[in-house]
């Protein structure tokens, strides 16, 4: 058992709608009381789909964003006692700044995260240059790049000349400038192509080894998140669903969302069962208005009819498929009971 | 339906001349389900781009023949070609918010298809229903002769209000306040013929509220209903073969299951042609009846999906099987092919 580096307590954070004239008609809850214990030196996976609150997850926690109510403890490890505080909402400016250096981003498209016009090594050593680390920048811009696999070849060459995984590559060079202990990755691999993906998350893998790394992997390619995490975290308009280790969440899923999102992941095995998740990703909006409030939870036009172009024909590819009205997923009412109410089977 | 044979493309370059495409053969049958997979860089949007001439200036069509329904349309005129995209051929594209025009509605978008590819249809459904043809009723008065009347409402009510006399103002004020109650006290204003099929048009792809979304632009639909917007267009003008491009990339996998989804019931339905291009093989495992696998402007291999999944016989195909990663956590073995899109 390793120990725990960052731990999420509660943590909500709700971006107000106003309507014209400024008072809050309705909050949009992107995250709605994430607990989440983070180890250090595995990889930990997010997985949900757009809007259900990864981002902000991952921007509250590099303070970010403010966040409206929980917490964020930091361990030890982290703030090697020198802070005034082991809470993130308590941190000075100072303090932030040094915290913010121990955790690298990677983003999802790698050449809107490189400046067009920088030189590669103007890039790499920028974070240096920041955090005032001047001394042997040549060096140490040097010795990152052919940790990546790339090498001083590369120095005077700017980001369009380069392939897409090998852009990749420098992001994860940046990344890793100020030794960080923590990496956060979103969907680093969602840009490229299977071959190149492979290469990439090998490399990932040698990293994590060479300097005992913590990942944050956000990512909803599933079979990336198998191979890459060791827990798992699956999350749905802002709340977290399902945590598990990954054996335990993909070979035996819990929630139904869980295991509409593993069989919605095509794959060659082709006489699985199937669960199809019918109706569109809702609204994340809660409106202070209970009246409003409560249609959430009502069988949406869209998905009344997806079930009856289903009832009319059969689909023989798969052995049976079974259908979950994504309006039982809702949380106004009581889920396992909604869940079970409206869980249709056809065939 | 669509035989490709030996069909080379070029990009002129300032570094030189790509040859994108490198003699590809493809026939897609009818009322098949047909996948093109392949790396980004190895040809598969060209080869599709190159049977419907949306190529860029640059590009050149050096060789082979592509025939549609035995009609060879290698050498085809603009007029023909307009014809056939959207007309015998849709499309579908990767983005479909890209692929939309944001300052149009999804009305008019859709009717622009109808308008160009299915008049006759509309016409004959006017006059069934003695409706008017591409206009409804609420736009007789022409915008001008509107717009003109406001205009001298308002600079009257101005008058008045700088004479000191806004009372006289009052009569024009509710002129003004008529025309914009006008919409919403004529309520059943009949549809036009157009109107009415893109409704029907929409409901095809299972969109609720088809009226609602109609009048709504790209922006405010969910990137799931965007792209059953796109394919309700590239179904619009009746077409019998279908590209889709890279459809499902842009979605989330439970929305990709949807579309997939529709888009194989509407192939059975309608009994067309498919031509799916995409990068993930897990996609075209589900789908497809037939598989090629293009890699650096050639077809590799071809075979039944169960075939090249059970069995690959290029080297190309089982490296790119092993690429991905399947639980386990044994080292991925990456592919030694060096860069895709190499000139």
């Amino acid at each position: 058992m390793s120990e725990t580096i960052i731990t999420i307590k509660d943590l909500r954070k709700h971006f107000p709608v106003k309507n014209i004239w400024g008072t809050d008609i309705a909050l949009v809850k992107a995250l709605d009381g994430v607990n989440l214990k983070i180890e250090s030196g595995k990889t930990f996976g997010i997985v949900g789909e757009s809007g259900c609150g990864k981002t902000t997850l991952m921007r509250t926690l590099l303070r970010l964003v403010e966040s409206t109510s929980g917490s964020v403890v930091l361990s030890n490890e982290l703030t090697q006692d020198n802070y005034s505080s082991n809470n993130l909402e308590d941190l000075s400016n100072n303090e932030l700044r040094s915290f913010r250096r121990q955790i690298g981003v990677v983003f999802q498209d790698p050449m809107g995260a490189l400046n067009p016009r920088m030189l590669i090594k103007d890039i790499v050593s920028e974070p240096l240059v920041i955090h005032g680390k001047t001394d042997n920048v040549r060096e140490r811009v040097i010795e990152l790049l052919e940790n990546v696999g790339l090498g001083e070849e590369h120095l005077y060459r700017y980001p369009h000349e380069f392939s897409g995984g090998q852009r990749q590559r420098i992001v994860i060079a940046r990344a890793l400038a100020l030794d960080p202990k923590i990496l956060v990755l979103d969907e680093p691999t969602s840009a490229l192509d299977v071959s190149v993906q492979a290469q990439i998350l090998n490399l990932l893998n040698d990293l994590q080894e060479k300097y005992n790394l913590t990942y944050i992997f956000i990512s909803h390619d599933l079979s990336v998140i198998e191979y890459m995490c060791d827990r798992l975290a699956v999350m749905y308009l802002g709340k977290v669903v399902e945590e598990a280790n990954t054996e335990e969440l993909f070979s035996n899923p819990q929630h139904p969302y869980t295991k509409a999102l593993l069989s919605a992941t095509p794959n060659f095995g082709k006489d699985k069962e199937k669960i199809m998740i019918l109706g569109d990703v809702p609204s994340p909006i809660t409106y202070l208005d209970e009246s409003k409030a409560k249609l959430a939870t009502e069988i949406t036009e869209q998905e009344r009819l997806e079930i009856e172009a289903i009832e009319e024909k059969d689909i023989p590819r798969f052995k049976r498929t079974d259908y979950i009205f994504r309006s039982s997923l809702n949380e106004a009412l009581p889920l396992k009971k909604v869940a079970n109410e409206h869980y249709a089977r056809v065939k | 339906m669509l035989e490709i044979e030996d069909l080379k493309t070029n990009f002129n370059t300032y570094d030189g001349v790509v040859k994108a495409l490198d003699g590809v053969n493809l026939s897609v049958k009818d009322g098949e389900f047909f996948g093109l997979v392949g790396e980004t860089g190895s040809g598969k949007s060209v080869t599709c781009y190159s049977a419907l001439k949306l190529l860029p200036k640059t590009a050149e069509i050096v060789g082979g023949k592509i025939s549609l329904n035995g009609e060879d349309i290698t050498h085809a005129s603009e007029d023909r070609l307009r014809g056939i995209r959207g007309g015998e051929i849709g499309i579908i594209f990767q983005d479909p918010l890209s692929a939309l025009n944001p300052v149009m509605t999804v009305n008019e978008q859709i009717g622009e298809i109808l308008v160009l590819h299915q008049d006759d249809e509309i016409n004959k459904l006017a006059e069934e229903k003695e409706i008017s043809v591409y206009k409804s009723e609420k736009w007789k008065g022409s915008p001008g002769v509107e717009f003109t009347i406001m205009a001298f409402c308002i600079s009257f009510i101005s008058l008045f209000v700088m004479l000191g006399q806004f009372t006289f103002g009052l009569p024009f004020l509710f002129v003004i306040g008529m025309m914009f109650l006008r919409d919403y006290l004529q309520k059943d204003i009949p549809e036009s013929a157009l109107d009415l099929m893109v409704v029907e048009a929409l409901s095809r792809v299972k969109l609720p509220n088809p009226k609602q979304i109609a009048s709504s632009y790209p922006h405010e639909l969910s990137g799931g209903m965007q792209q059953r917007v796109m394919i309700a267009m590239a179904l619009a003008g009746k077409a019998k073969m279908l590209i889709a491009d890279e459809p499902t990339t842009a979605l989330d996998v439970t929305i990709q299951a949807q579309i997939l989804q529709l888009i194989k019931d509407i192939q059975k339905e309608e009994n067309m042609s498919v031509l799916l291009i995409t990068h993930d093989l897990g996609v075209v495992a589900e789908t497809c009846e037939k598989v090629a696998v293009m890699y650096k402007g050639k077809i590799v291999e071809e075979a039944s999906v169960d075939e090249i999944f059970t069995n690959p016989q290029h080297d190309y195909t089982k490296a790119l099987l092993n690429a991905i990663p399947k639980g386990g956590k044994e080292r991925l073995k990456v592919p030694d092919i060096g860069e895709p899109g190499a000139i």
